[in-house]
């Protein structure tokens, strides 16, 4: 854990308003009692732990929890909210600001995470469902290790369990679908 | 008994064995799957990740479409996942604002009576395991099992309506059904990595190991999963595993409607099951299901 003096503290009283009115979710009952970061699966590869995260929350300390790996390493397993004994859907708030994060195109520690959600929801837009070759395929190429998994891919291939085309399924649907989202959120 | 079929992506590529044995052995229980018409992508973990309203509105319409698939009421969806996504957005759905928004992304009305069911509440609610254990004609003779749920089968509880979050049972009463040993052990609900399988590898194999040794050292001789992406992890990347830490895990990983077809007197090759990474025709052999 790190300790954080006054000093340190440039407390942003919108950020914490910002996280509850999107996510829902009333912060401000965490009391710190750490249920969820001992339970979190992913809590050793992480800046700070979900306990922590909550607290920069509470406090308005938008920078650290939003420019740390901790939401980036967020599995989404769920096992944070469940285990809440204030019931603070914790993963919610973990999701909130992740989205803030990539809409405000902060610059974060996002390990990968954010250019593999924007070719998924690219993928998802154009073609309405996965294709796993092509989205592997970019994702390997634009983070520069276009031969990770290869061995791996070919034989799933082999067995049949890749499919080498994308099966395109009512494209104009989906793209209607996003286009009027878009003119929703503004 | 018609359901409405939600297969979803995984199902149609790495998950393509889950897909098979799930139609036989709803085939051979007597359950007419009738597949949603031009379904859709759910969305799945990326897109709750980075567009709040989008990850409501893809799950919203692939729900609307299963109603218009035949009118049916009830909808199935194999890949937990998929499953949550669909159970999440009947969540949110009552607060009336968002439905309004998410009726108009999608250009229809929302449908509110749809039951949405996971394959493995089909075979326990639906069918039933008394049903299960009368069709039995290869009973898996005490094999050792460890009933793998992950994370979206039964997490959280104000979504999935599940009594046992932590410790479920389901899955072990049907094992139970088909003759196998279902064991006891500590890793039933952890999470095995799932999306992060592309983009943080690392991450994946060191949760997934954990998985694999609490398994191992219970005595499991096979792991059960309700989970495509589970399935992709737990057993296409066991041999890495293996390499990465030094370990030695021969742990066949089965989908529990593959468990089921066997045991029904269904042909292994037929259920798609040599399409594992994981070596499993000798396992089979050895005891006579294949």
């Amino acid at each position: 854990m790190r300790i954080v003096g006054p000093k340190n503290i440039k407390p942003d009283s919108a950020f914490v308003e910002e996280i509850a009115r999107r996510s829902g979710e009333n912060v401000f009952l965490c009391y710190q009692c750490r249920k969820c970061a001992s339970g979190c699966p992913s809590r050793m590869f992480m800046d700070s732990t979900p306990t922590e995260l909550m607290r920069y929350v509470q406090l308005g300390m938008a920078d650290e929890a939003m420019k740390g790996n901790t939401v980036w390493f967020c599995l989404s397993c769920q096992t944070c909210s469940v285990r809440c004994p204030q019931d603070i859907d914790i993963a919610h708030v973990v999701d909130t600001i992740r989205i803030i994060v990539q809409e405000k195109k902060i610059k974060a520690d996002t390990k990968n995470e954010r250019l593999f959600n924007w070719l998924w929801m690219r993928m998802l837009k154009y073609m309405g469902r996965m294709y796993e070759v092509g989205l592997t395929g970019m994702l390997n190429l634009f983070t520069g290790r276009p031969f990770k998994d290869l061995p791996l891919g070919i034989k799933m291939i082999k067995k049949g369990k890749l499919r080498l085309l994308p099966s395109i399924r009512r494209p104009f649907a989906t793209m209607k679908m996003f286009s009027r989202a878009n003119r929703l959120k503004k | 008994m018609k359901i409405a079929y939600y297969p979803g992506c995984s199902l149609h590529s790495t998950g393509v064995e889950y897909d098979i044995s799930t139609r036989k052995v709803c085939d051979a229980m007597g359950i007419e799957l009738a597949e949603v018409k031009d379904w859709i992508c759910c969305g799945s973990t990326p897109a709750h990740r980075c567009d709040d309203l989008m990850s409501l509105a893809l799950p919203a319409k692939n729900l609307a479409l299963a109603v218009q698939t035949d009118n049916l009421k009830e909808v199935c969806a194999p890949c937990a996942s998929c499953y949550s996504r669909l159970k999440f957005t009947q969540e949110r759905m009552t607060n009336e604002n968002l439905k309004r928004n998410v009726e108009q992304i999608i250009g229809s009305e929302y449908p509110e009576d749809v039951k949405v069911l996971h394959m493995l509440d089909v075979i326990v609610e639906k069918i039933g395991t008394d049903a299960v254990k009368e069709k039995v004609v290869k009973s898996l003779n005490g094999i050792k099992v460890a009933c793998y749920y992950g994370c979206l089968m039964t997490r959280p509880p104000k979504v999935t309506g599940r009594q046992r979050f932590e410790n479920p049972t389901d899955m072990e009463s049907v094992m139970e059904a088909l003759g196998a040993e279902a064991i006891d052990w500590n890793m039933k609900t952890f999470c095995c990595g799932a999306s992060f399988a592309l983009t943080q590898t690392d991450v994946v194999l060191e949760l997934t190991r954990k998985i694999l040794a609490d398994a191992d050292s219970a005595g499991a001789q096979v792991i059960s999963v309700g989970c495509p992406l589970c399935h992709a992890n737990l057993d296409d990347r066991q041999k890495q595993i293996n390499e990465n830490f030094n370990t030695n895990f021969k742990i066949p990983i089965f989908y529990f409607t593959e468990l089921m077809g066997l045991a029904l007197g269904i042909e292994a090759k037929d259920l798609g099951i040599f399409r594992h990474l994981t070596e499993v025709k000798d396992f089979l052999k050895e005891r006579a299901l294949a």
